[in-house]
Order: structure tokens, then sequence, then C-alpha cells
């Protein structure tokens, strides 16, 4: 317009979020879980990860992290290892309420809804902190809409490792809002490898034996009728997969949606 | 480790890898892009949305060939972070191999 407008200047937009810590639990000396505010404009689908970080000597320290949370809460959850010398974990368990998490602003991943075909049971593989993707997708209706039984299985060496097992098994049958639409339909398998509990051993060995399809009153693995995530290590990734293969399931991704899914679970290092 | 793009993007340029990174790591160039390799966290999330298949994890790239390309031109390119119009010809490229000896002249190994 006139001379003396003033010029326009790009400024840099920070790629974080800047979110406030709303709670903290922790579960054993090795596992956590905390929540964070939710900015109105940060959407996501229930199973993706952002990158989550602190400020560590005036930079942003982030690492992967799955959204625990589903995509309809106004606030975010996350679940966390603590590694003794990991670089963002080592500070990261220490937060409190009312300290400042960095969140990116997008969000992604393959663990989603969309990577898959239509089908009748969504089984959810996952060994420890590999479940948090499955915990933003078991509360999200959306899934008891596109499958009529959902299995979500947590692998774990202990049964101090079961963060979430009341959660799962207990608290959201008995959910106000999602305990009707869940009904029946939810079945919580746990499991661990190195102590005496109702379910022994690893999750791919008991899919193998056939024990797990027994224990939950389902038919083995169909790939007409049956559509899996996994999340976990990658001992377990490379395992699971090769099990779906064996069994004639496809890998799907969002541009080809198809059978099953994989995701690693993000280790602070 | 890190993902890498390969001779598969070249002419082709699809870009729907660029939707889907978390952390912004692609670089674009006139005819293909590439992975920051100090930027990538190595998610996966890229390598399936391909539709040529053009991304591959780090240690398959045996020789360290794309290693090198896409860290020399990551370090010249513009970051890009929206998917843009891929080539209009990029169905006539899609099975050709050896695209960047072919069309990339101004790469020294």
């Amino acid at each position: 317009m006139t001379g003396d407008a003033a010029p326009l200047v790009a400024t840099r937009v920070s790629p974080f979020l800047q979110e406030r810590v709303t709670w903290v639990r922790h579960w054993t000396d090795a596992l956590f879980s905390f929540g964070t505010t939710r900015d109105p404009g940060f959407r996501f689908s229930s199973g993706q990860f952002v990158m989550l970080g602190l400020e560590v000597d005036g930079r942003p320290l982030p690492r992967a992290y799955s959204i625990a949370s589903p995509s309809w809460s106004n606030e975010l959850e996350f679940y966390s290892i603590k590694v003794a010398n990991g670089p963002l974990t080592s500070r990261l368990k220490l937060i409190q309420p009312g300290d400042t998490v960095l969140v990116g602003r997008k969000a992604t991943g393959t663990l989603v809804l969309d990577a898959l075909r239509p089908g009748r049971t969504l089984y959810l593989l996952s060994t420890g902190t590999g479940l948090a993707p499955f915990l933003s997708l078991i509360r999200d209706p959306d899934v008891y809409e596109r499958f009529a039984r959902v299995v979500v299985t947590h692998g774990c060496r202990t049964v101090a490792d079961l963060s979430y097992a009341a959660l799962i098994g207990e608290d959201l049958p008995a959910d106000p809002d999602l305990g009707e639409l869940i009904g029946e339909r939810l079945i919580y398998y746990p499991t661990v490898t190195r102590e005496d509990f109702r379910n022994a051993g690893r999750i791919t060995d008991l899919i193998e034996s056939g024990r797990l399809f027994a224990d939950i009153g389902a038919p083995a693995f169909d790939p007409a009728a049956d559509r899996v995530m996994i999340c976990g290590g990658p001992a377990f990734l490379r395992d699971a997969k090769a099990v779906l293969l064996a069994r004639g399931f496809e890998e799907g991704s969002l541009a080809s949606p198809g059978d099953f899914v994989i995701e690693r679970a993000f280790v602070d290092s | 480790m890190t993902y890498l793009v390969t001779d598969a993007c070249v002419r082709c340029k699809y870009m729907d890898c660029v939707e889907v990174c978390p952390v912004n790591c692609f670089y674009v160039g006139d005819s293909f892009l590439v992975i920051n390799p100090t930027e990538c966290i190595d998610c996966g999330v890229c390598e399936p949305e391909c539709p040529v298949d053009a991304i591959i994890p780090g240690p398959d790239d045996a020789s360290g060939k794309w290693l090198a390309i896409n860290t020399h031109y990551a370090s010249l390119w513009p970051n890009i972070t929206v998917k843009g119009e891929p080539p209009a010809d990029r169905e006539a490229f899609r099975d050709m191999s050896g695209k960047f000896e072919r069309y990339i002249k101004d790469f020294s190994a």
C-alpha cells in the first residue's frame, strides 16, 4: 500500500507445541505414564505416534512416542519406559504436574484403522510399551464400529509389568461412556514370560501352538476375517510378521490397506 | 540408522512419503527427493507409502551409494513438508532402472 508498510517477514514457527503435564503415574521403576494438555488444533488418528520431548540445554530433545489416549480425548496420554542413561527418559521420568513438555505438531504412524481392510476380529499384539498405541485404539468407538471383536494381547516379562491390566480388564468394560459399546467385545489377553501366571509364554508361541485361540474361544488366524496390528521390539515384530505371512496375511499401509500392520515400539536409547 | 530414497524416485517423485514423515526430513530437487540421514528417526512409516518402493532401510544400501547421494543432496536442497504435484509423465519412468545414472549429471561420488 504505502511506502512505509511493514515488510512481510517469515517467522519460524517451532515444530513443537508446548503442553503442560497434568498427571504422572509410576508403575514400576522402569515404567510410567503421564497425561498432558492438548492443543485444540492438534489432530491425530488413534494409534498414531508423535514426537515428544523436553528442552535440554536450550534445544528440543524429542523421541517418537505413541499416543496412548484416544483421538477424541481432550488430553494426551503417554506410556513410557525409563532407561537409566537414556538422554530423554532419564529426564522425562522426573516430570511433575505443571511441567512443560514439547509435543510435535504432526502425528503419523502405521497402526491406524484405515490401513486395514474390513474384518471381523481385530487382534492387537503388543509387548512392553508397545501396548501404548492400542490403549488409544481400544478406547476409540470407531474400532467397535468396524470390528465385532477386539483382542488385545500384552506380553511382558513379569506380572508387575502388566500396567493397565486394571484399566483394560475392569475399568473399560465398566466405563459409563464406553462400557456399553465395548460390552463383551473387548478381550484382554496378558501374558508373561518369566513368572507363573494364568497365561505364560511368548505371544508368538501361544499363537503357533493354538493356545491363545483356545483360551479366548476363537478360531485360529484366518486372513479372510482377522486383522492384526503389531507393536513391540524388533524380535517380536520379526516373529509375529513371519507367523502372519506364513498364514497368508498381507501387510497393509495407508496407501494400500491390507490384513496387518506393524510398527516398532520406540525405546529411548 | 536411517531410511534412504533410491533410484525409483527419479522422475516419478510421488511425494507420498512427505505426508507421513513425523520429523520432516525430506528434501526436494527437480526430479526426486532425498532423506536427510541425520534427521531421520528411523520410524519406517514412509517406506510402505511410496507407490514405487523407492525407500529402503539403511542396511539395504550395501555399497553406501544411496547414503552418499541422500547425504549430498539433503545439504543442498530445500526442505519439503507438503506433498506437491508429481510430474505428469511419472508413469513412463515407473519401471525404468538406472534413472539416477541416466538423468542426474551433477553428482560426483
